[in-house]
C-alpha cells in the first residue's frame, strides 16, 4: 500500500512535468512531498535535471546569422517574381527566336549564294549555318552565367 | 504604419501566440508572403540560437547543423506564403528544420530520423533501464549543464528531440505533435521514456 503511494507520487511528478496535472492531484503531490523525504529528494533531483536541461548553452558560430542573411537576400533577389532584369532577358530571348525563325530562309539563301560564288562545299556551308545561330546564343548564355556568378559570392560558402 | 514597419515592429516584441491570429502574427505572415528581406533578417537574428541548438542536437554535427540552418531559412523564404499566422511561428520553423534533417537522413539511405543516430553506433537503440538516483542527485545538485549536454547526445534522437522541444523551447504537447506529425500520445510516451533515458546516461547513472 505504501509502495503504491510512492509510485503514485513518482507517476504524478513525471506527469506534472510532461503534461501537467489537475489542481487536486498537484495538491496531493505537494502534500506527499512534504511528508516523504525520499520522494521529495527524487522530485528535487528531477526538477534540477530539467533546470540543467533548460540551461544548456550552445555557441552559435559568430558569422552564421550574417552569412545566412546574405544568402537569403541573394536568393530573394535571384528568385524575385517579375524582376526587371529577368523580364528584359525573356523579352530579348523571345525577339531573338522570332527574328531567327523569319530570317532563316534568307540567311540560308545567302549562304547558298556564297557557296555557289566561291565553290564552298555543302558540308562547310551547313557547319557555317549552324555556327551563325549557335555562337550568339552561346555568348548570351556565357554572359548570363557570368553575371549570376559575380552576383552570388556567398554561394561557395555552403 | 506600413505593413513593412508593422512586421518589423512585431519582431521587436516577444511573440505571444494564442492560436488566434494576432496583429503580430498577421504582420509576420504578410512580411513572409512579401518575401521581405528585412523581416527575414530579423527572424534569423531572433531565432539563430534556438534553431541552431535544435539542429545541432538533432544531427550531432556542427558543419551539417550550419548547412541545415541556412537551408531552413531559404525554405522559409521560399515557402513563407504557406505560413498563415494562425500557428506559432517557431513551431512552423522547427517543422521545416526537422523535415530538412529527415531529407538528409534519407539521402544517407536511412528511412527515418531514428535510424540517423543508430547508424552512428551501428547498434539498434535500446532505451536504458532506469538507474539509481544517487549519482544523479550529486550531478544535478551541482547543476552540471555540460554533463547534461553531453548526455543528451547519448540518447536516441527521437527522445532528445522531444526533450529539447518541451523543456528547452517550452513548446506545448500539441505544438510538438504538429512538428513531429505524430499523435500527442506518441509525444508523451517519448517524453516519459526520454526523461528516463537521460537520467540513465548521465555520468554515474549506471552506479
Amino acid at each position: 500500500m505504501s509502495e503504491n503511494i510512492h509510485a503514485r507520487a513518482q507517476g504524478l511528478l513525471a506527469e506534472s512535468l510532461v503534461e501537467g496535472i489537475p489542481a487536486d492531484s498537484q495538491n496531493w503531490l505537494e502534500q506527499h512531498l512534504q511528508d516523504c523525504e525520499e520522494c521529495a529528494r527524487l522530485a528535487e533531483t528531477t526538477r534540477g535535471l530539467l533546470r540543467a536541461l533548460r540551461g544548456v548553452a550552445v555557441a552559435v558560430p559568430v558569422d552564421l546569422a550574417a552569412r545566412t542573411q546574405l544568402r537569403v537576400r541573394l536568393r530573394a533577389q535571384e528568385t524575385a517574381p517579375g524582376s526587371r532584369s529577368g523580364l528584359v532577358l525573356w523579352l530579348l530571348t523571345g525577339m531573338s527566336w522570332l527574328l531567327g525563325i523569319f530570317s532563316a530562309p534568307l540567311i540560308w539563301r545567302g549562304f547558298g549564294w556564297i557557296g555557289a560564288e566561291f565553290g564552298v562545299p555543302k558540308l562547310a556551308l551547313e557547319f557555317g549555318f549552324v555556327l551563325w545561330w549557335a555562337v550568339p546564343a552561346l555568348l548570351a548564355v556565357g554572359v548570363v552565367l557570368h553575371q549570376r556568378g559575380t552576383a552570388m559570392p556567398g554561394r561557395t560558402q555552403l | 504604419m506600413t505593413t513593412h514597419a508593422q512586421a518589423l515592429g512585431a519582431l521587436s516584441r516577444p511573440f505571444c501566440f494564442t492560436g488566434a491570429m494576432t496583429d503580430d502574427s498577421k504582420a509576420l505572415a504578410q512580411g513572409l508572403r512579401r518575401r521581405d528581406p528585412d523581416v527575414l533578417d530579423e527572424l534569423i537574428t531572433q531565432y539563430q540560437t534556438r534553431l541552431y541548438r535544435y539542429l545541432l542536437f538533432l544531427t550531432s554535427d556542427r558543419a551539417l547543423a550550419e548547412d541545415l540552418f541556412q537551408e531552413t531559412w531559404i525554405r522559409v523564404l521560399e515557402r513563407g506564403h504557406q505560413y498563415d499566422g494562425k500557428s506559432k511561428f517557431d513551431s512552423w520553423l522547427f517543422a521545416i528544420a526537422r523535415h530538412l534533417v529527415i531529407d538528409v537522413s534519407r539521402r544517407k539511405k536511412f528511412s527515418s530520423i531514428e535510424d540517423f543516430a543508430n547508424a552512428e553506433t551501428g547498434q539498434p537503440y535500446e532505451p536504458p533501464d532506469d538507474r539509481a538516483a544517487s549519482a544523479l542527485e550529486i550531478l544535478v545538485t551541482r547543476e552540471n549543464e555540460q554533463a547534461v549536454q553531453i548526455s543528451l547526445l547519448k540518447i536516441a534522437p527521437y527522445y532528445r528531440e522531444v526533450l529539447l522541444l518541451r523543456f528547452q523551447e517550452e513548446l506545448g504537447l500539441e505544438e510538438i505533435a504538429g512538428i513531429l506529425s505524430a499523435p500527442i500520445s506518441t509525444v508523451k510516451s517519448r517524453l516519459y521514456r526520454g526523461l528516463t533515458a537521460l537520467k540513465a546516461v548521465l555520468p554515474g547513472g549506471a552506479a
